[in-house]
Protein backbone atom coordinates (compact mmCIF):
# COMPACT_ATOMS: atom_id res chain seq x y z
CA UNK A 1 0.00 0.00 0.00
CA UNK A 2 1.39 3.40 -0.94
CA UNK A 3 2.08 5.83 1.93
CA UNK A 4 -0.38 8.68 2.23
CA UNK A 5 0.66 12.10 1.09
CA UNK A 6 -1.44 13.75 3.83
CA UNK A 7 0.05 13.15 7.30
CA UNK A 8 -3.12 14.58 9.08
CA UNK A 9 -5.28 11.75 7.85
CA UNK A 10 -3.07 9.12 9.49
CA UNK A 11 -3.28 11.12 12.76
CA UNK A 12 -7.09 10.97 12.67
CA UNK A 13 -6.95 7.30 11.93
CA UNK A 14 -4.79 6.83 15.03
CA UNK A 15 -7.29 8.70 17.08
CA UNK A 16 -10.09 6.61 15.62
CA UNK A 17 -8.26 3.50 16.75
CA UNK A 18 -7.88 4.97 20.21
CA UNK A 19 -11.49 6.10 20.57
CA UNK A 20 -12.83 2.88 22.17
CA UNK A 21 -10.20 3.17 24.83
CA UNK A 22 -10.97 6.84 25.35
CA UNK A 23 -14.64 6.00 25.74
CA UNK A 24 -13.75 3.32 28.27
CA UNK A 25 -11.68 5.80 30.28
CA UNK A 26 -14.52 8.35 30.13
CA UNK A 27 -16.93 5.67 31.33
CA UNK A 28 -14.63 4.73 34.18
CA UNK A 29 -14.29 8.37 35.16
CA UNK A 30 -18.08 8.65 35.12
CA UNK A 31 -18.35 5.66 37.39
CA UNK A 32 -15.73 7.15 39.68
CA UNK A 33 -17.37 10.56 39.96
CA UNK A 34 -20.91 9.18 40.31
CA UNK A 35 -19.68 7.04 43.22
CA UNK A 36 -20.52 3.89 41.32
CA UNK A 37 -24.20 4.80 41.04
CA UNK A 38 -24.89 2.65 38.01
CA UNK A 39 -23.23 -0.39 39.51
CA UNK A 40 -24.92 0.02 42.87
CA UNK A 41 -28.35 0.50 41.30
CA UNK A 42 -27.88 -2.47 39.00
CA UNK A 43 -26.73 -4.56 41.94
CA UNK A 44 -29.77 -3.50 43.94
CA UNK A 45 -32.05 -4.38 41.04
CA UNK A 46 -30.52 -7.81 40.53
CA UNK A 47 -30.33 -8.78 44.20
CA UNK A 48 -33.80 -7.46 45.14
CA UNK A 49 -35.31 -10.98 45.46
CA UNK A 50 -32.66 -11.88 48.01
CA UNK A 51 -33.08 -8.87 50.26
CA UNK A 52 -33.95 -9.44 53.94
CA UNK A 53 -37.69 -10.08 54.11
CA UNK A 54 -40.32 -8.46 56.33
CA UNK A 55 -39.82 -11.16 58.97
CA UNK A 56 -36.31 -9.95 59.67
CA UNK A 57 -37.45 -6.33 59.71
CA UNK A 58 -40.20 -7.20 62.20
CA UNK A 59 -37.67 -9.03 64.33
CA UNK A 60 -35.53 -5.91 64.46
CA UNK A 61 -38.56 -3.72 65.19
CA UNK A 62 -39.72 -6.07 67.92
CA UNK A 63 -36.25 -5.99 69.49
CA UNK A 64 -36.36 -2.21 69.36
CA UNK A 65 -39.81 -2.20 70.99
CA UNK A 66 -38.57 -4.43 73.79
CA UNK A 67 -35.62 -2.12 74.26
CA UNK A 68 -37.92 0.94 74.32
CA UNK A 69 -40.27 -0.72 76.80
CA UNK A 70 -37.51 -1.67 79.19
CA UNK A 71 -36.11 1.84 78.91
CA UNK A 72 -39.57 3.28 79.57
CA UNK A 73 -39.97 1.05 82.61
CA UNK A 74 -36.66 2.23 84.02
CA UNK A 75 -37.61 5.84 83.38
CA UNK A 76 -41.00 5.36 85.04
CA UNK A 77 -39.38 3.86 88.10
CA UNK A 78 -36.97 6.77 88.16
CA UNK A 79 -39.86 9.18 87.72
CA UNK A 80 -41.83 7.64 90.59
CA UNK A 81 -38.79 7.80 92.84
CA UNK A 82 -38.32 11.48 92.00
CA UNK A 83 -42.03 12.19 92.50
CA UNK A 84 -41.79 10.58 95.92
CA UNK A 85 -38.87 12.83 96.71
CA UNK A 86 -40.87 15.86 95.58
CA UNK A 87 -43.94 14.58 97.46
CA UNK A 88 -46.10 14.83 94.31
CA UNK A 89 -49.08 12.62 93.50
CA UNK A 90 -47.98 9.08 92.76
CA UNK A 91 -50.85 7.84 90.62
CA UNK A 92 -48.97 8.03 87.33
CA UNK A 93 -47.94 4.43 87.18
CA UNK A 94 -49.29 1.98 84.67
CA UNK A 95 -49.75 -0.63 87.36
CA UNK A 96 -53.09 1.03 88.21
CA UNK A 97 -54.46 0.65 84.65
CA UNK A 98 -57.46 -1.62 84.16
CA UNK A 99 -58.46 -2.58 80.63
CA UNK A 100 -62.15 -2.18 79.77
CA UNK A 101 -64.09 -2.89 76.56
CA UNK A 102 -66.07 -0.13 74.88
CA UNK A 103 -69.64 -1.49 74.65
CA UNK A 104 -71.30 1.63 73.27
CA UNK A 105 -69.90 4.74 71.71
CA UNK A 106 -71.22 8.03 70.46
CA UNK A 107 -68.19 10.17 69.66
CA UNK A 108 -70.36 12.58 67.66
CA UNK A 109 -73.84 13.88 68.25
CA UNK A 110 -75.30 15.78 71.20
CA UNK A 111 -73.73 13.62 73.89
CA UNK A 112 -70.15 12.54 73.29
CA UNK A 113 -69.59 9.57 75.49
CA UNK A 114 -68.41 5.98 75.72
CA UNK A 115 -69.98 3.19 77.70
CA UNK A 116 -67.48 0.74 79.20
CA UNK A 117 -68.13 -2.89 80.07
CA UNK A 118 -66.61 -2.60 83.55
CA UNK A 119 -67.69 -0.50 86.49
CA UNK A 120 -67.67 -0.04 90.22
CA UNK A 121 -67.03 -3.75 90.82
CA UNK A 122 -63.65 -3.35 89.13
CA UNK A 123 -62.86 -0.30 91.27
CA UNK A 124 -63.84 2.40 88.77
CA UNK A 125 -65.15 5.67 90.14
CA UNK A 126 -66.27 8.99 88.74
CA UNK A 127 -63.31 11.14 87.76
CA UNK A 128 -60.96 8.29 86.80
CA UNK A 129 -58.91 9.00 83.70
CA UNK A 130 -59.60 6.93 80.58
CA UNK A 131 -56.73 6.34 78.18
CA UNK A 132 -56.70 4.99 74.66
CA UNK A 133 -53.84 4.26 72.29
CA UNK A 134 -52.18 7.64 72.00
CA UNK A 135 -53.22 9.27 75.22
CA UNK A 136 -56.07 10.62 77.30
CA UNK A 137 -59.58 10.08 75.89
CA UNK A 138 -61.80 11.36 78.69
CA UNK A 139 -62.88 10.90 82.27
CA UNK A 140 -65.46 8.64 83.86
CA UNK A 141 -68.65 10.61 84.49
CA UNK A 142 -70.67 7.96 86.28
CA UNK A 143 -70.49 4.28 87.15
CA UNK A 144 -72.87 1.40 87.71
CA UNK A 145 -71.71 -1.92 89.20
CA UNK A 146 -70.98 -3.33 85.72
CA UNK A 147 -70.59 -0.30 83.46
CA UNK A 148 -68.98 3.11 83.38
CA UNK A 149 -69.89 6.17 81.33
CA UNK A 150 -67.02 8.22 79.95
CA UNK A 151 -67.31 11.89 79.10
CA UNK A 152 -65.01 12.38 76.14
CA UNK A 153 -62.60 15.29 76.03
CA UNK A 154 -64.39 16.42 72.88
CA UNK A 155 -67.73 16.88 74.66
CA UNK A 156 -68.77 20.54 74.50
CA UNK A 157 -67.90 22.33 77.71
CA UNK A 158 -65.63 19.58 79.04
CA UNK A 159 -62.60 21.31 80.57
CA UNK A 160 -59.29 19.96 81.85
CA UNK A 161 -56.06 21.63 82.83
CA UNK A 162 -53.12 20.76 80.59
CA UNK A 163 -49.40 21.37 80.38
CA UNK A 164 -47.10 22.17 77.48
CA UNK A 165 -43.75 20.52 78.23
CA UNK A 166 -41.69 22.49 75.68
CA UNK A 167 -42.74 25.96 76.78
CA UNK A 168 -43.47 24.85 80.36
CA UNK A 169 -46.82 26.65 80.41
CA UNK A 170 -50.31 25.79 81.60
CA UNK A 171 -53.62 26.02 79.74
CA UNK A 172 -57.25 25.02 79.87
CA UNK A 173 -58.38 22.53 77.25
CA UNK A 174 -62.07 22.92 76.35
CA UNK A 175 -64.14 20.47 74.29
CA UNK A 176 -65.98 21.95 71.32
CA UNK A 177 -67.82 18.95 69.90
CA UNK A 178 -65.21 17.94 67.30
CA UNK A 179 -61.84 16.22 67.57
CA UNK A 180 -60.24 19.66 67.60
CA UNK A 181 -60.30 21.25 71.01
CA UNK A 182 -59.64 24.81 72.11
CA UNK A 183 -56.71 25.48 74.38
CA UNK A 184 -57.03 28.68 76.39
CA UNK A 185 -53.75 29.95 77.72
CA UNK A 186 -53.36 31.66 81.03
CA UNK A 187 -50.26 33.67 80.04
CA UNK A 188 -50.39 36.51 77.54
CA UNK A 189 -47.28 35.18 75.84
CA UNK A 190 -47.40 31.38 76.05
CA UNK A 191 -44.42 30.85 73.72
CA UNK A 192 -45.92 27.88 71.89
CA UNK A 193 -45.94 26.91 68.25
CA UNK A 194 -47.84 24.44 66.06
CA UNK A 195 -46.59 20.91 66.62
CA UNK A 196 -46.05 21.29 70.36
CA UNK A 197 -47.17 18.37 72.50
CA UNK A 198 -49.97 18.89 75.05
CA UNK A 199 -49.96 16.67 78.14
CA UNK A 200 -51.59 16.54 81.52
CA UNK A 201 -49.83 18.57 84.15
CA UNK A 202 -46.93 16.85 85.97
CA UNK A 203 -48.37 18.21 89.23
CA UNK A 204 -52.00 17.32 88.48
CA UNK A 205 -54.05 15.85 91.29
CA UNK A 206 -57.23 15.19 89.26
CA UNK A 207 -55.62 13.45 86.29
CA UNK A 208 -52.61 11.17 85.98
CA UNK A 209 -49.53 13.32 85.38
CA UNK A 210 -47.61 13.46 82.10
CA UNK A 211 -50.15 11.70 79.90
CA UNK A 212 -50.12 12.88 76.31
CA UNK A 213 -53.34 14.53 75.15
CA UNK A 214 -52.84 16.16 71.76
CA UNK A 215 -50.77 18.30 69.47
CA UNK A 216 -51.18 22.02 68.81
CA UNK A 217 -52.42 22.62 65.27
CA UNK A 218 -52.73 26.36 65.09
CA UNK A 219 -52.37 29.37 67.33
CA UNK A 220 -54.52 32.48 67.60
CA UNK A 221 -52.37 35.09 69.31
CA UNK A 222 -54.94 37.85 68.81
CA UNK A 223 -57.63 36.18 70.93
CA UNK A 224 -58.94 38.19 73.86
CA UNK A 225 -58.26 38.09 76.82
CA UNK A 226 -55.44 35.59 76.20
CA UNK A 227 -54.18 33.59 73.20
CA UNK A 228 -55.91 30.37 72.22
CA UNK A 229 -54.83 27.37 70.20
CA UNK A 230 -56.51 24.52 68.37
CA UNK A 231 -55.42 21.11 69.62
CA UNK A 232 -55.81 17.88 67.69
CA UNK A 233 -56.34 14.87 69.95
CA UNK A 234 -53.87 12.02 69.58
CA UNK A 235 -56.24 9.25 70.67
CA UNK A 236 -59.26 8.86 68.41
CA UNK A 237 -62.42 7.73 70.26
CA UNK A 238 -64.05 6.66 66.98
CA UNK A 239 -61.62 3.79 66.56
CA UNK A 240 -61.10 2.51 70.09
CA UNK A 241 -62.47 -0.87 71.14
CA UNK A 242 -60.57 -1.14 74.42
CA UNK A 243 -59.46 1.55 76.81
CA UNK A 244 -57.33 1.66 79.93
CA UNK A 245 -58.87 3.17 83.04
CA UNK A 246 -56.35 4.55 85.49
CA UNK A 247 -57.97 3.92 88.86
CA UNK A 248 -57.18 6.02 91.91
CA UNK B 1 -111.01 5.03 71.09
CA UNK B 2 -107.52 3.64 70.53
CA UNK B 3 -105.90 1.85 73.42
CA UNK B 4 -102.38 1.19 72.28
CA UNK B 5 -100.97 1.76 75.74
CA UNK B 6 -102.95 -1.19 77.09
CA UNK B 7 -101.18 -3.65 74.84
CA UNK B 8 -98.01 -4.88 76.56
CA UNK B 9 -96.30 -5.85 73.31
CA UNK B 10 -96.72 -2.32 71.94
CA UNK B 11 -95.47 -0.74 75.15
CA UNK B 12 -92.54 -3.16 75.24
CA UNK B 13 -91.51 -2.07 71.75
CA UNK B 14 -90.37 1.21 73.35
CA UNK B 15 -87.45 -0.75 74.81
CA UNK B 16 -85.96 -0.81 71.32
CA UNK B 17 -85.30 2.92 71.61
CA UNK B 18 -82.69 2.82 74.41
CA UNK B 19 -81.18 -0.30 72.83
CA UNK B 20 -80.77 1.48 69.50
CA UNK B 21 -79.42 4.59 71.22
CA UNK B 22 -76.82 2.50 73.04
CA UNK B 23 -76.03 0.43 69.95
CA UNK B 24 -75.79 3.58 67.79
CA UNK B 25 -75.09 1.70 64.53
CA UNK B 26 -72.49 3.70 62.64
CA UNK B 27 -73.75 2.59 59.25
CA UNK B 28 -77.00 4.50 59.86
CA UNK B 29 -75.38 7.85 60.40
CA UNK B 30 -74.15 10.95 58.65
CA UNK B 31 -70.72 12.03 59.83
CA UNK B 32 -71.20 9.89 62.94
CA UNK B 33 -74.57 11.43 63.83
CA UNK B 34 -77.42 8.93 63.88
CA UNK B 35 -81.18 9.55 63.72
CA UNK B 36 -83.31 10.52 66.71
CA UNK B 37 -84.54 6.98 67.46
CA UNK B 38 -86.92 8.26 70.13
CA UNK B 39 -88.82 10.31 67.54
CA UNK B 40 -89.08 7.38 65.15
CA UNK B 41 -90.93 5.46 67.86
CA UNK B 42 -92.84 8.37 69.35
CA UNK B 43 -94.35 9.66 66.09
CA UNK B 44 -96.43 6.56 65.23
CA UNK B 45 -97.28 6.02 68.89
CA UNK B 46 -98.66 9.52 69.35
CA UNK B 47 -100.47 9.50 65.99
CA UNK B 48 -102.19 6.27 66.96
CA UNK B 49 -102.79 6.74 70.68
CA UNK B 50 -103.56 10.42 71.11
CA UNK B 51 -102.08 13.49 72.79
CA UNK B 52 -102.14 12.40 76.43
CA UNK B 53 -100.60 9.03 75.73
CA UNK B 54 -98.14 10.70 73.34
CA UNK B 55 -97.08 13.26 75.92
CA UNK B 56 -96.69 10.57 78.56
CA UNK B 57 -94.67 8.39 76.18
CA UNK B 58 -92.49 11.40 75.35
CA UNK B 59 -91.92 12.07 79.04
CA UNK B 60 -91.06 8.43 79.73
CA UNK B 61 -88.68 8.19 76.76
CA UNK B 62 -87.07 11.49 77.69
CA UNK B 63 -86.41 10.32 81.23
CA UNK B 64 -84.91 7.04 80.02
CA UNK B 65 -82.69 8.77 77.44
CA UNK B 66 -81.58 11.41 79.95
CA UNK B 67 -80.53 8.54 82.20
CA UNK B 68 -78.47 7.05 79.39
CA UNK B 69 -76.65 10.22 78.42
CA UNK B 70 -74.33 12.65 80.10
CA UNK B 71 -76.09 15.22 82.26
CA UNK B 72 -76.45 18.92 81.66
CA UNK B 73 -79.01 18.84 78.86
CA UNK B 74 -82.42 17.17 78.84
CA UNK B 75 -84.65 15.88 76.04
CA UNK B 76 -87.78 15.70 78.18
CA UNK B 77 -89.45 19.05 77.27
CA UNK B 78 -89.03 18.54 73.52
CA UNK B 79 -90.22 14.91 73.54
CA UNK B 80 -93.19 15.75 75.77
CA UNK B 81 -94.26 18.62 73.53
CA UNK B 82 -93.79 16.57 70.35
CA UNK B 83 -95.80 13.66 71.79
CA UNK B 84 -98.64 16.05 72.60
CA UNK B 85 -98.52 17.79 69.19
CA UNK B 86 -98.37 14.60 67.15
CA UNK B 87 -101.14 13.10 69.27
CA UNK B 88 -103.39 16.07 68.48
CA UNK B 89 -102.55 15.79 64.79
CA UNK B 90 -103.51 12.11 64.88
CA UNK B 91 -106.88 12.90 66.44
CA UNK B 92 -107.75 15.64 63.98
CA UNK B 93 -109.21 15.02 60.58
CA UNK B 94 -108.07 12.25 58.30
CA UNK B 95 -105.37 9.78 59.24
CA UNK B 96 -101.80 10.70 58.35
CA UNK B 97 -100.22 7.85 56.47
CA UNK B 98 -98.42 9.32 53.48
CA UNK B 99 -94.70 8.72 53.56
CA UNK B 100 -93.85 12.31 52.74
CA UNK B 101 -96.04 13.63 55.56
CA UNK B 102 -94.48 11.22 58.04
CA UNK B 103 -90.98 12.14 56.88
CA UNK B 104 -91.77 15.84 57.18
CA UNK B 105 -93.26 15.45 60.68
CA UNK B 106 -90.23 13.46 61.84
CA UNK B 107 -87.88 16.01 60.28
CA UNK B 108 -89.68 18.88 62.01
CA UNK B 109 -89.62 16.98 65.29
CA UNK B 110 -85.91 16.33 64.99
CA UNK B 111 -85.23 20.00 64.25
CA UNK B 112 -87.33 20.94 67.30
CA UNK B 113 -85.47 18.46 69.49
CA UNK B 114 -82.12 19.73 68.23
CA UNK B 115 -83.10 23.35 68.81
CA UNK B 116 -84.16 22.58 72.37
CA UNK B 117 -80.81 20.89 73.06
CA UNK B 118 -78.90 23.72 71.41
CA UNK B 119 -80.84 26.28 73.42
CA UNK B 120 -79.94 24.49 76.64
CA UNK B 121 -76.27 24.39 75.62
CA UNK B 122 -76.48 28.12 74.88
CA UNK B 123 -77.95 28.84 78.32
CA UNK B 124 -75.37 26.60 80.00
CA UNK B 125 -72.52 28.41 78.23
CA UNK B 126 -73.76 31.75 79.49
CA UNK B 127 -75.68 33.04 76.47
CA UNK B 128 -73.01 32.91 73.79
CA UNK B 129 -71.42 30.12 71.80
CA UNK B 130 -68.04 30.29 70.10
CA UNK B 131 -67.73 29.51 66.40
CA UNK B 132 -66.61 25.90 66.93
CA UNK B 133 -69.51 25.03 69.23
CA UNK B 134 -71.99 26.74 66.90
CA UNK B 135 -70.64 24.78 63.97
CA UNK B 136 -70.88 21.52 65.92
CA UNK B 137 -74.41 22.33 67.06
CA UNK B 138 -75.82 23.16 63.64
CA UNK B 139 -74.03 20.26 61.97
CA UNK B 140 -75.39 17.79 64.54
CA UNK B 141 -78.88 19.27 64.26
CA UNK B 142 -79.07 19.06 60.47
CA UNK B 143 -77.41 15.64 60.22
CA UNK B 144 -79.80 14.18 62.78
CA UNK B 145 -82.83 15.82 61.18
CA UNK B 146 -81.85 14.50 57.76
CA UNK B 147 -81.32 10.95 59.02
CA UNK B 148 -84.59 11.00 60.98
CA UNK B 149 -86.51 12.43 58.03
CA UNK B 150 -85.06 9.82 55.68
CA UNK B 151 -85.77 6.85 57.93
CA UNK B 152 -89.23 7.97 59.04
CA UNK B 153 -91.21 7.11 55.88
CA UNK B 154 -90.01 3.52 56.13
CA UNK B 155 -89.97 2.81 59.86
CA UNK B 156 -92.90 4.99 60.96
CA UNK B 157 -95.13 3.66 58.15
CA UNK B 158 -94.43 0.09 59.25
CA UNK B 159 -95.18 0.84 62.88
CA UNK B 160 -98.36 2.70 61.97
CA UNK B 161 -99.45 -0.26 59.88
CA UNK B 162 -98.91 -2.74 62.71
CA UNK B 163 -100.37 -0.59 65.46
CA UNK B 164 -103.45 0.53 63.53
CA UNK B 165 -104.21 -3.10 62.80
CA UNK B 166 -104.04 -3.90 66.51
CA UNK B 167 -106.15 -0.93 67.60
CA UNK B 168 -108.46 0.10 64.79
CA UNK B 169 -109.85 3.53 65.59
Amino acid sequence: MAPSLRPGKSRWRGLGQLSPWLLLVAGLLLVRFSKGAGFADAYALITRPFWPGPAQREWILSARTVEDQSRLQLLEQDNLRLRDLLELQRNGSRQDDVGAPVISRSPRGWWQQLELGKGALQGFQAGDAVLGPGGLVGRIASVTPATARVRLLTAPGHEIGVWLPRSRSHGLLVGRGSSRLTLQFIDKDPNVSPGDLVTTSPASTLLPPNVSVGVIQSLNERAVPSPTAIVQLIASPEAIDWVQVRTR
Amino acid sequence: MARLHRQPICVASALLVPLLVLGSPQWISIDGVGPAWALLWLLPWALTDGPISGAFAGLALGLILDGLSLGGVTQVPALLALGWWWGRLGRRGSQIHRSLNLGLLAWLGSVGLGLSVLLQVLIREGGSLDAFTQSWGWQTLWCQALMTGLLAPMLVSLQLLFWRRRVPS
